[in-house]
């Protein structure tokens, strides 16, 4: 057996393992232990019927004296789990180097294990294997793994004064979101599938219900899944049938439910005239991170290109290349970029490696590139280098050009958006997400498009309604309903 | 609501059919000398060819633009105050707090087909250094259907020094109200003459905003904004014009000095914007005089000068207005508006500052008194518009 790419995985934190680790960190108290006690009876299991929830992650072993107690005490819940079928993924700690754990997973009818050590993999069970998100072994990787050190989704808490969100330089709130980091993976492993570990932030002791499904919706919205995880006063409250816990967890699995019913959108690939290519490893990795993570917040649309690989394909369609490493491209990727200036397109470099006969212009005396004409198009140069990924991002757009804008968000505040289309070029989708917990009211969204209505996805809903556009060309606007968490806009047509 | 709006790109196709009208009629190109407080006002109900048609009219009621700018250098200050992706609910600036693109575009046609030998576009757009033409993008306007109304038509961003060595110095005549004199981007001196091309609105600080109070953009943000270093300016500005309303600090020492330094900073439990804003304005308008003025009033919005103003809307009061003296357009302005021009603070719309065009024509800037100003076309009582009512 093999770990499966359809789970929906949950944290599932209980038994001897979990009460003993919140003894160590002092953060056990009698409310939180006996939560601890009742969530490893089966009966919990009954939250999930009717859910997409079908993988829960376990405490398994830490090399704690608690761990041979572990097994015993979850043995009725992977029993009624597994009647309801519900896969298991134990989860063993780094001090547990040996593959005793493993074996003892795989006898009591564990799906995989999540190893904090690599060395740890046996062939007794496959493997899931978490990464800091800075340090992922793109190639050597397992067929889910793990990033951690992500961000928990919304407006970054760190720039709040009371309920007020402080603007960025560019007059917008700073928000978290993980969608880059997703839209990476999906280039550096295609193959395989990323779940995003983050647990809600401990300040808040009352999540309002919204982010967690921003949660979901940040992680699903390009292409990887959140490990739901429930803060203790949730697990409580749950406990306790709270409505408003109640209330929360319905939207939650409803969300997930949204997503279920639209795996198709997985498939689709990010749209988008400009194409950022960097290696994303080493010294590259917090530059290429930070101006792709900016440019979606803009949002310019683009598509990622790993370093190594071969240009020809990839850039036809393109407009423009944010060639970010200060390594040069190889023999064969400097001529298919040469030609890909002179056929019109736009390259963006921190250092001119083009025909050395060529003289630099200036283009705008406030960007700070000097522009080589090469054929019909252009190599701009950063005239000091690419230092600080905001500006990187400022003027990639600009030297782009936002005439060349896939989409556009009028009365943006917190929201964000990601343009995908389906891989047979019929079917375009924009995924709207609003990242703040109060409701974007009067988002107009404008579309490279030239359609009289689009498709209008929203959560909790089963059916699409129609949304009528108002044209302005050379595409089309259109009056977001007011916005909670998430939408999506389907409609046909290729990309521009 | 149904809005009434043409398309933001149709204003081109607009400007070929009635222009053809507006050139078969070569008596109106001739240029009399106009009076200082003549104003033009009509009715103008949609952004298509109408527009057009409508402004070449007013222009010649005001003795025609040849004498004005044949050969000459015109530089146009817009009013595109906040950002593009602003908006009043679901409408786009240009219908709410925007002067519209075709209006701009039929001026820019009107002034080329008057023999203007260049003419600039220019604004500072919100803490940003980016080309103007990008600013307007970004609210999915054109900028090439601009540079094809008219021959030699540019765009400059200056909010900061752009492409200029250094900044044009003003000097305020008699010495000025808040400041001895101004730094601005070259474009302001590097010009023979000068439009201030505004909406009709109202300001939350300075009760009216019009072609004067749109001067108050003119002032570079790297020099005159809330975060302008204290010795030069910035090479970028950053933050907005908060010092002007707050009188909490000085501009950079390069600049020209304040009329009474002993004022900086000020209490920051009090607010003088209501005293420090109007004289700004003021100051600008009597430094950096005004040849042409014009007043979009065809949509706008009430309550005032954008969308981030608490109780305001959308209306259409279907007008424009324009004249070769600003203080003597925005009088008749606000009486179209429903205020009386000779109003001064305490009465509406000045209820909480000075009446910016009281201190201006105190400048000798111009006559705010109606019966002092010839109006053209449309009667006042016959296109007024109440924004107090609307």
């Amino acid at each position: 057996m093999d770990v499966d790419s359809k789970w929906v995985p949950m944290k599932w934190p209980c038994g001897p393992l979990e009460i003993a680790r919140r003894n160590k960190s002092q953060s056990l108290t009698a409310d939180l232990k006996a939560t601890l006690e009742a969530w490893e009876q089966p009966s919990t299991l009954e939250l999930l019927k009717g859910t997409p929830i079908n993988c829960l992650i376990v405490d398994w072993a830490n090399g704690e004296p608690e761990d041979s107690a572990q097994p015993q005490a979850l043995k009725p819940l992977l029993e009624a789990g597994r009647r309801l079928g519900i896969s298991f993924v134990g989860q063993v700690g780094a001090k547990e180097g040996s593959g005793a754990a493993v074996g003892a997973a795989r006898a009591a009818g564990l799906s995989a294990v999540m190893l904090e050590e690599a060395s740890a993999q046996s062939s007794d069970l496959p493997a899931i294997l978490p990464f800091p998100r800075e340090k992922v072994a793109w190639e050597t990787a397992s067929t889910i793994f793990i990033s951690r050190e992500n961000v928990w989704p919304g407006v970054n808490l760190g720039t709040m004064e009371g309920d007020t969100a402080i603007a960025g330089p560019t007059g917008i709130p700073w928000v978290n979101s993980n969608g880059w980091f997703s839209l990476l993976a999906g280039e550096l492993a295609p193959q395989k599938t990323l779940w995003l570990d983050i647990d809600p932030p401990k300040a808040s002791n009352v999540l309002h219900p919204a982010q967690y499904v921003l949660a979901i919706a940040d992680s699903q919205a390009y292409g990887s899944r959140w490990i739901i995880s429930l803060d203790d006063t949730l697990r409580a409250a749950l406990l306790k049938g709270s409505p408003q816990a109640k209330g929360i967890w319905e939207k939650m699995c409803g969300a997930l439910a949204f997503f279920e019913d639209h795996k198709e959108w997985q498939a689709f690939k990010s749209q988008g005239i400009l194409a950022v290519i960097s290696d994303f490893r080493g010294e590259n990795a917090y530059l290429s991170g930070e101006v792709l993570n900016l440019l979606n917040r803009r949002p310019v649309q683009f598509q990622i290109l790993e370093r190594s690989r071969s240009l020809s394909a990839p850039i036809k369609g393109l407009k423009a290349i944010l060639w970010l490493d200060k390594e040069a491209p190889s023999t064969e990727q400097h001529s298919q970029l040469l030609a890909f200036a002179r056929h019109g397109g736009l390259v963006i470099a921190s250092a001119y490696w083009g025909p050395p006969d060529v003289k630099p212009t200036k283009k705008d005396p406030s960007l700070r590139y000097k522009m080589y004409n090469v054929g019909t198009g252009q190599i701009a140069v950063a005239e000091e280098g690419f230092q600080d990924p905001y500006q990187v991002a400022v003027d990639t757009h600009l030297l782009v050009s936002r005439r060349n804008d896939v989409v556009r968000l009028y009365n943006p505040e917190a929201t964000s958006c990601h343009a995908s289309f389906d891989p047979g070029h019929r079917k375009r989708l924009v995924q709207v997400l609003n990242y703040s917990s109060e409701s974007a009211d009067y988002v107009t969204i404008w579309l490279n498009a030239r359609v009289e209505s689009v498709r209008l996805w929203q959560l909790g809903t089963r059916e699409a309604v129609a949304l009528q556009g108002v044209a302005a060309p050379p595409g089309t606007d259109f009056a977001i309903p007011p916005l909670s968490v998430y939408c999506a806009l389907e409609f046909e047509g290729s990309s521009p | 609501m149904m809005i009434t709006t043409c398309s933001r790109r149709k204003f081109i196709g607009a400007l070929g059919a009635a222009a053809g009208a507006w050139l078969a009629r070569p008596g109106m190109l001739l240029a009399r000398p106009a009076p200082a407080s003549r104003v033009a006002v009509a009715r103008c109900h949609v952004y298509d060819a109408e527009v057009l048609d409508t402004l070449g009219k007013m222009f010649d009621q005001l003795g025609g633009l040849e004498e004005l700018v044949r050969g000459r250098t015109v530089a146009i200050k817009l009013n595109l105050t906040g950002v593009g992706t602003n908006w009043l609910g679901h409408l786009p600036p240009e219908i709410t707090y925007w002067v519209h693109p075709q209006v701009i575009g039929a001026t820019v046609h009107l002034l080329g087909k008057a023999g203007a030998h260049r003419i600039r576009l220019l604004e500072s757009p919100m803490v940003t250094t980016e080309p103007l033409e990008e600013f307007m993008l970004q609210a999915n306007w054109e900028p090439r259907d601009f540079l094809s109304a008219a021959p030699r038509v540019e765009f400059e961003n200056t909010n900061y020094l752009g492409n200029a060595r250094k900044y044009s110095r003003f000097w305020v005549p008699g010495g000025g109200l808040m400041f001895k004199g101004y730094d601005l981007n070259h474009s302001y001196e590097d010009c023979d003459v000068f439009v201030s091309l505004a909406k009709l609105k109202e300001h939350s600080t300075a009760g009216i905003t019009l072609t004067m109070k749109n001067c108050f953009g003119i002032t570079p943000c790297t020099i005159y904004g809330d975060s302008a270093p204290e010795d030069e300016p910035s090479l970028s500005p950053r933050g907005g014009r908060g010092p002007f309303h707050a009188m909490n600090r000085l501009p950079p020492k390069s600049a020209p000095p304040p009329v009474n330094p002993n004022a900086y900073p000020c209490d920051a439990t009090k607010d003088p914007s209501g005293y420090s804003v109007p004289r700004v304005v003021v100051d600008l308008v009597a430094a950096r005089p005004v040849h042409l003025a014009i007043i979009d009033g065809i949509q706008t919005m009430t309550g005032g000068e954008g969308p981030w103003v608490t109780g305001r809307g959308h209306i259409q009061p279907g007008l424009l207005i324009a004249g070769t003296n600003c203080v003597a357009t925005d009088a008749v302005g606000m009486a179209l508006m429903g205020f009386d021009p000779m109003a001064d603070r305490g009465t509406p719309p000045f209820e909480t500052c000075d009446s910016t065009l009281r201190l201006a024509e105190q400048l000798g800037v111009g006559p705010r008194d109606l019966n002092q100003i010839e109006v053209l076309g449309t009667p006042i009582a016959k296109a007024k518009f109440n924004f107090r009512r609307a």
